[in-house]
């Protein structure tokens, strides 16, 4: 079991290192993607900017704060991008029946098809969001909770974009919803949880877990909690059980579309 | 002209099957609204207080007005189809068609916009109605001056994304140049007016598109004057001659330095 485990993990990463050696050829339009997505994500800052200049704390938030929930949010996207990428563009895959290369291969199919893309840009998201932490205040504690929490949202991003994903094996028109919830889940990770009411802070850790990949892992920097560590842990654990169990349950009602494809 | 009418009007009609696609794409929109309002609402701690001259209901409306603008005037054919059609060489097939390639672009784009803006502004005007209330002091008759800018905005702004993406003459990929437009735009433009910047970026941000996009429209519907019409006109009328000259150059600069490989 173990063996298996270390297996894929293994497959996973030489898939990653032949995605972006595959991007490198170009390396003008390589570079230019990661540059300009940490600029894209800088020029963020000075919205921030302006909203403090009107008020000196948002939602319990300083300008520091919200630095470092960019950066949490900045870093959970660009990992789940660069590692699962596939994973946001399932309901493609499932609706244009795209799986079958992937169900030949001796290897966990739903790890085998999320990991089988890269997004370059991500890169410059990962960056960014270590940008973030180093200007927010960097030491040692900071930077390993940063990571695990960076890992942890990515996977609850990944998963939670598999679930809605997967849907589109029972719906139709699923690729919108999944696409739309996925957005929904990216557009309030970047807004201190505090400024929204008590019913829709309960959809943000339910419905849209963007309370377990973002809020809470920031509320843990801010002021170390263990209780939250496992709360965190435990959710990322249950969502990616869930994202297991839905996409195999699904995969057996998958209808090819004998679509000639290969992996290169 | 007529030919290009003719690529509108089919452009146009065949967006008409897709309103529920339309439709759905309506999820992201709320949920920024709705961000945005909380934000607001959090910053504006008493509704009655005025921050740089605008009142908590301006300024909402002020963000659905640019919010409508974006969401109703992004589409794919300006942000993908020049530079796929570049790297794919498929350019090489469509300048050789009785037609201006940029004006072919343009008219396909604004065929798939109309009905997408016609949508998002009912329901922008239906949301900022049943959630915040009538703008203080709107006049009808100033519908038609805030109409002609609007529609002076769009069109600019699609000329803006043309150019950009031209660099894919250059640079195989334009895609990372039209995210630094898109945020300069959505961050920018979007979510304050000129007056919230401090004193020394406004005369800056007055040069930028931002001006002619997103806040010269909204400024105008929320807030009024002649003078200020009179200025934002003047402003998009030199932004559209400018930038029509720019995409001219770029593109005749951009053809010559075309390769294409058989096929």
């Amino acid at each position: 079991m173990l063996m298996e485990v270390k297996n894929q993990i293994k497959v996973m990463f030489l898939s990653l290192k032949y995605n972006i050696m595959k991007q490198m050829i170009n390396k003008v339009t390589f570079i230019t993607n990661i540059v300009f997505m940490i600029l894209n994500n800088a020029s963020f800052i000075v919205q921030w900017i302006i909203l403090f200049s009107l008020k000196d704390n948002i939602g319990g938030y300083t300008i520091s704060q919200v630095v470092l929930l960019w950066g949490i949010a900045s870093s959970t996207f660009g990992i789940s991008h660069i590692l699962f990428n596939k994973s946001f563009e399932l309901s493609d895959l499932i609706i244009n029946g795209k799986l079958d290369t992937f169900l030949t291969q001796p290897k966990n199919v739903f790890l085998n098809v999320i990991s089988s893309d890269t997004s370059i840009s991500a890169i410059g998201d990962l960056i960014y969001g270590y940008i973030c932490l180093f200007i927010y205040g960097i030491n040692i504690s900071n930077f390993i909770l940063f990571t695990i929490f960076s890992i942890t949202g990515a996977i609850i991003l990944a998963s939670f974009a598999s679930i809605l994903g997967s849907t589109c094996f029972w719906i139709v028109k699923g690729d919108i919803i999944a696409d739309s919830l996925v957005n929904i889940m990216i557009s309030f990770d970047t807004y201190p949880g505090t400024i929204f009411k008590s019913t829709v802070k309960i959809i943000l850790y339910t419905v849209i877990p963007v309370g377990f990949a973002n809020y809470l892992p920031i509320d843990t920097m801010l002021n170390f909690n263990i209780m939250n560590l496992i709360y965190i842990f435990a959710f990322t654990a249950l969502i990616v059980l869930f994202a297991f169990f839905i996409f195999n349950k699904g995969l057996k009602r998958y209808s090819s579309s004998n679509l000639m494809s290969s992996r290169i | 002209m007529k030919k290009y009418l003719y690529i509108y009007k089919a452009t146009l009609i065949e967006n008409l099957s897709y309103i529920a696609n339309i439709l759905l794409g309506f999820i992201n929109f709320f949920i920024m609204i709705f961000v945005f309002v909380n934000l607001w609402q959090y910053i504006y701690s008493d509704s009655s207080q005025i921050i740089n001259g605008y009142t908590m209901e301006q300024m909402i409306w002020y963000v659905l007005t640019t919010e409508v603008l974006w969401y109703g005037s992004k589409n794919k054919v300006l942000l993908q189809e020049i530079s796929n059609d570049i790297k794919t060489g498929n350019i090489a097939y469509n300048i050789n068609k009785p037609y201006n390639y940029v004006f072919y672009i343009l008219s396909k784009h604004l065929g798939e916009i109309t009905i997408k803006l016609i949508l998002y502004i009912i329901v922008g005007i239906l949301i900022g109605l049943c959630f915040i209330g009538p703008i203080q002091n709107f006049n009808f008759i100033n519908i038609p001056f805030v109409l002609l800018t609007l529609i002076l905005g769009v069109l600019i702004n699609s000329i803006l994304r043309i150019i950009i993406s031209t660099i894919s003459f250059w640079i195989e990929d334009s895609t990372p140049f039209h995210w630094v437009y898109d945020k300069m735009i959505l961050i920018l433009g979007t979510l304050f007016p000129i007056e919230m910047f401090p004193d020394f970026l406004k005369p800056i941000i007055k040069c930028t598109p931002i001006f002619v996009v997103t806040y010269g429209p909204a400024k105008l519907l929320i807030d009024f004057s002649m003078q200020n019409f009179t200025q934002i006109i003047i402003a998009q009328l030199i932004y559209l001659i400018v930038s029509i000259l720019i995409v001219a150059f770029l593109f005749s600069k951009g053809v010559k330095k075309l390769n294409v490989n058989g096929g």
